[in-house]
């Protein structure tokens, strides 16, 4: 038990100096744009107006003040480090004063939640399948799955969600194309909100599904094809253990530590978002939040984003790193 | 351990799929049960889904409140609205104001008469106080969307009664109104008794929004991609109510990125308005759609903005400081080329600097063609050329006409009203004679520059869109003459690239006009020497190509003293700079900026048209699009 709390430590220390690396590196990129948000901000007020030049003057000086972009960087970076620690970065400038974590937070659980859902059935019936083909090597079905999978898997995300989008959308219009839930259905926790929410997602989640499922399933027939070859699994089949058993608990269950790893890091990705995703479907998303900031030239929202994604994938490995020596014993401590 | 993972699966999905309602829980979006498709209009916002979904203080600069999601269409308003087209009654709307402005003789001072019996939505009666309320919050708060140009103009600003404003400028000024005077949008007044109640003006989100409009606000997505607007009870207390009765009960403004989305939401009808397609999109879309249509009935169906797309040269480079080499780049290109690679031909070309579009055919275009074609041209070595010719729209209709055959109109008013005048004729020796006049030599098919070095430059333009097209088609036809030209996608044009004059030759635009008025103060005045900025410092818009000329100073100074009103003395003072243009060629024009705007007529009708009736803009997200609404009725269609 000691020596797991001293892994555990290690991993955590290693887990700090891992996310202030990050944050800190995504602070100074997020610092080299050349997009100016006061210049976005005036091209927006003045451009179809008629500004004199002295008011565009004017209205300049007024806005690198009230953005403070006048302070040195490194006081910057260090305001940065001493808000990050209160979890407030400050306000976006596209949306100012509105603090960026707060625009973060709006888009954060569309996105967690598409992605969530969408890498777990993925990952399911990816690994499932896949378990079932490297097993049951002589089946035609799965066989025709995996030429299926092969097939599917190279093709670019966005031409498989334009498909759907046209098939779904126009050519049979039966799923709603655009949009996160109905216009007239209330937001809250209600069945009817939720139904309409998870209407709304078929179309992004099974685009998600189809493109990311190949990965899954060729990975973890690999796996298995090597592990049915292996002495215990012989033994276990002379000595008549049932043949689901054997699947289960011996072939599957053993090929999953590496996929399960996978998955972790897979869903720690989730918070970067799902750029083609949303712009495909019109999802709200982090994505969609992340291309508005950089476009913008928003600094403080990009460097949230990033932030969230830097924690969350930091975050992800920490915990597989402590699940593992729990789930496999070969994978020591010390 | 395989029901742990089954387990923690399945809780995963489900938690996932509820999580967005964390986020939405707090939204205060009332219930609402339907609405019934006969008595909902429902409009495509252009803009992107609202960064700060629940802001709607459009007074205060970079708060990430959306504009275009019928907040300055359906709920703001002000004193004036000039139209890019003709307009209901003419293309200039008193709105707030009883009648136009009233300046003194030297332009000091501006009197305002408001309407009487107008509401805000909540039933407080809209008065000079909100006005005045509206101009010296925004001098007193630095930061806000019209604090600058008050400040700079406004001495002082007082009620002289109810309904009567009075400014006394701090210099002469006489488009000071065009401040209150909506071409896409102007300053749009303040609820006094609200703002006035508020700490921090910059940080308050005017949610719900107090409307001056015919609507008021009924819900919004909390991620911004659509808003729902509710017709007033009490929508006759409002300014619109003098052009008659806004017809939807309800509109909805939905923001939808993906073009191929929009297409196909209109052409399951659950959209009557879409701002802009792409020129296949559209050509698609009047073939899937039997109810669809464009500003023009067929070809080329767009609808010109007043904003002129052209050929940008940065005059501070020397190479282009010389007349002679922009005229020479401007006679080695083929506009009908350029018409078919930008808009597949639905361009509205135009050889002078000014938009084909609203009044200005009338005003200028049409006027002007027996000048054009009996201009000559001095090459420099006692040989002219007359380099215009008037029947290039008529070409390209020529060209269109076996693809899109019926659709393509006939009668040569149409056509040039549809397609342009004409444009300059491509004169390969003649550029080359200039070239060579202006010290450029030409060794092989390479030309160079008077320096011995290859004339070789880069074209900055759009990442993509028809500009993108444009620019590329223009960088191959300069290639294909011997001068090295690299096309760059730059997506910071105008916010870096052009104000910083970081840039050789660009296309995009220096000169955009209010389209329904002859005046050119809009775009013109900025043009003034005064203003140019030493190279490498930032320009002030919208000289980009930072040129100066006397006698460009004279016309502005001319155009400062003369009455926004005085058509015949502003269409002079037109004149006189398209003329100037013509022989400096400071930019080449190119064409209006094509707006690809669609309308489904299933649900509703009377939209307005080229043909038969442009009183408005078509386009969804100016200001002015309101009138529209006024001129609608229902079909009779319901939703199945």
């Amino acid at each position: 038990m000691r020596a797991y709390l001293l892994f555990a430590l290690k991993r955590l220390l290693q887990l700090t100096a891992v996310v202030f690396a990050g944050v800190s590196a995504a602070f100074f990129i997020s610092r080299l744009s050349p997009i100016s948000p006061v210049e976005s901000i005036i091209g927006r007020v003045s451009g179809n107006s008629s500004f004199s030049p002295q008011a565009i003057e004017s209205l300049r000086s007024t806005l690198n003040e009230l953005f403070g972009l006048n302070i040195p960087l490194h006081e910057q970076y260090f305001n940065f480090l001493g808000r990050l620690i209160v979890g407030d970065l400050g306000p976006s400038l596209i949306a100012f004063p509105t603090p960026a974590m707060q625009l973060v937070m709006l888009a954060l659980p569309w996105t967690v939640g598409l992605l969530t859902v969408s890498i777990i059935i993925t990952w399911l019936l990816g690994n499932i399948l896949g378990g079932l083909a490297g097993y049951y090597q002589n089946s035609r079905l799965l066989k025709a799955f995996g030429v299926l999978a092969i097939g599917v898997q190279p093709i670019p995300y966005y031409i498989v969600a334009f498909l759907m989008v046209i098939i779904f959308g126009f050519l049979w219009p039966v799923l709603p194309i655009s949009g996160g839930f109905s216009m007239n259905v209330r937001p809250g926790w209600t069945p009817q909100f939720i139904l309409s929410i998870l209407h709304h997602s078929i179309l992004p989640a099974t685009s998600l599904v189809l493109v990311g499922m190949g990965t899954w399933f060729l990975g973890m027939r690999s796996l298995v094809s090597n592990i049915v070859t292996e002495d215990y699994v012989t033994y276990a089949e002379i000595a008549g253990v049932k043949e689901e058993r054997i699947v289960g608990s011996y072939v599957i269950r053993n090929a999953l530590v590496p996929q399960l790893t996978a998955l972790a890091m897979a869903l720690g990705g989730i918070f970067s978002g799902t750029i083609i995703t949303e712009q495909v479907f019109s999802y709200p998303g982090l994505g969609t939040l992340l291309i508005r900031a950089v476009n913008g030239g928003d600094s403080t929202l990009v460097l949230a984003v990033s932030s969230v994604a830097v924690i969350a994938v930091a975050s992800a490995i920490f915990v597989i790193d402590m699940i593992h020596p729990l789930l496999d014993p070969r994978v020591k401590v010390e | 351990m395989k029901k742990w993972i089954t387990l923690a699966a399945v809780a995963a999905t489900v938690a996932g799929s509820a999580l967005p309602a964390v986020s939405q829980e707090a939204a205060e979006a009332p219930p609402i049960n339907e609405f019934p498709r006969e008595e909902t209009l429902i409009i495509n916002n252009p803009e992107q889904p609202a960064t700060n979904p629940g802001m709607f203080n459009m007074w205060v600069a970079g708060n990430g409140a959306a504009w275009s999601n019928g907040l300055h269409q359906l709920s703001l308003d002000t004193l004036w609205f000039i139209d890019p087209d003709a307009g209901l009654d003419g293309a200039l709307y008193n709105q707030l104001a009883a009648e136009p402005w009233e300046y003194n003789d030297d332009f000091t001072e501006m009197t305002v008469n408001l309407r009487d019996g107008i509401y805000w939505s909540d039933g407080e009666e809209f008065t000079a106080d909100d006005v005045v309320f509206t101009v010296q919050t925004q001098i007193d708060t630095p930061g806000m969307v019209w604090s600058a140009p008050f400040s700079e103009y406004v001495e002082s600003v007082e009620a002289v009664d109810e309904h009567t404003v009075h400014f006394t400028l701090s210099k002469a000024n006489s488009r000071f109104h065009s401040l209150f005077s909506v071409r896409w949008n102007a300053a749009w007044i303040m609820p006094e008794h609200v703002f006035s109640e508020v700490d921090d003006v910059l940080a308050y989100d005017f949610n719900p929004p107090v409307s001056l409009g015919p609507y008021v606000l009924n819900s919004y997505d909390p991620n911004g991609y659509w808003y729902i607007w509710e017709k007033r009870e009490d929508w006759d207390r409002t300014a619109i109510a003098e052009w008659g009765e806004p017809a939807p009960q309800y509109v909805i403004y939905r923001s939808i990125p993906s073009t191929d989305n929009r297409l196909i939401e209109m052409a399951n009808h659950d959209l009557d308005m879409i701002h802009d397609l792409t020129p296949e999109g559209m050509f698609s879309l009047v073939e899937q759609c039997d109810t669809c249509r464009g500003w023009f009935e067929g070809f080329p169906y767009a609808h010109p903005d007043p904003t002129l797309p052209m050929v940008i040269f940065n005059t501070q480079d020397e190479r282009f400081d010389d007349r002679r080499v922009r005229w020479a780049l401007a006679l080695m290109l083929d506009a009908r080329q350029i018409s078919m690679a930008s808009y597949r031909g639905a361009a509205t070309l135009s050889a002078i600097a000014m938009p084909p579009t609203g009044t200005h055919p009338q005003d200028y275009h049409a006027p002007l063609q027996e000048w054009l074609t009996n201009y000559e041209l001095d090459l420099g070595n006692g040989e002219t050329i007359t380099p215009y010719d008037p029947d290039v729209g008529l070409q390209v209709a020529e060209m269109v006409r076996p693809q899109f055959g019926e659709s393509v109109p006939t009668d040569e008013t149409a056509i040039r009203n549809a397609f342009g005048y004409g444009w300059w004729q491509q004169d390969i020796e003649a550029a080359n004679t200039l070239l060579e006049q202006a010290g450029f030599t030409k060794q092989g098919n390479t030309w160079m520059t008077p320096d011995g070095e290859p004339f070789e430059f880069t074209l900055s333009t759009f990442t993509e869109g028809v500009i993108n097209r444009m620019g590329t088609m223009v960088a191959q036809q300069w290639s294909q003459q011997g001068i090295q030209v690299t096309p760059e996608a730059d997506p910071q044009i105008f916010a870096q690239t052009l104000p910083l004059g970081q840039f050789e030759v660009a296309t995009a635009w220096s000169i955009e006009t209010w389209g329904g008025n002859p005046d050119l103060s809009f775009f013109l005045d900025s043009w003034h020497s005064d203003y140019v900025a030493e190279p490498g410092e930032r320009q002030p818009q919208r000289n980009w190509q930072r040129w100066e000329n006397e006698e460009l100073d004279q016309i502005i100074e001319d155009m400062r003293v003369t009455e926004f009103t005085d058509t015949e003395a502003n269409i002079e003072l037109g004149n006189r700079f398209i003329q100037l243009m013509v022989e400096e060629m400071p930019v080449i024009p190119v064409m209006s900026f094509n707006v690809f705007s669609a309308y489904d007529t299933l649900y509703w009708e009377g939209f307005p048209t080229a043909e038969e009736n442009p009183y408005a803009n078509i386009v969804t997200n100016w200001a002015n699009s309101k009138y529209i609404l006024t001129q609608l009725e229902p079909t009779g269609e319901t939703a199945n």
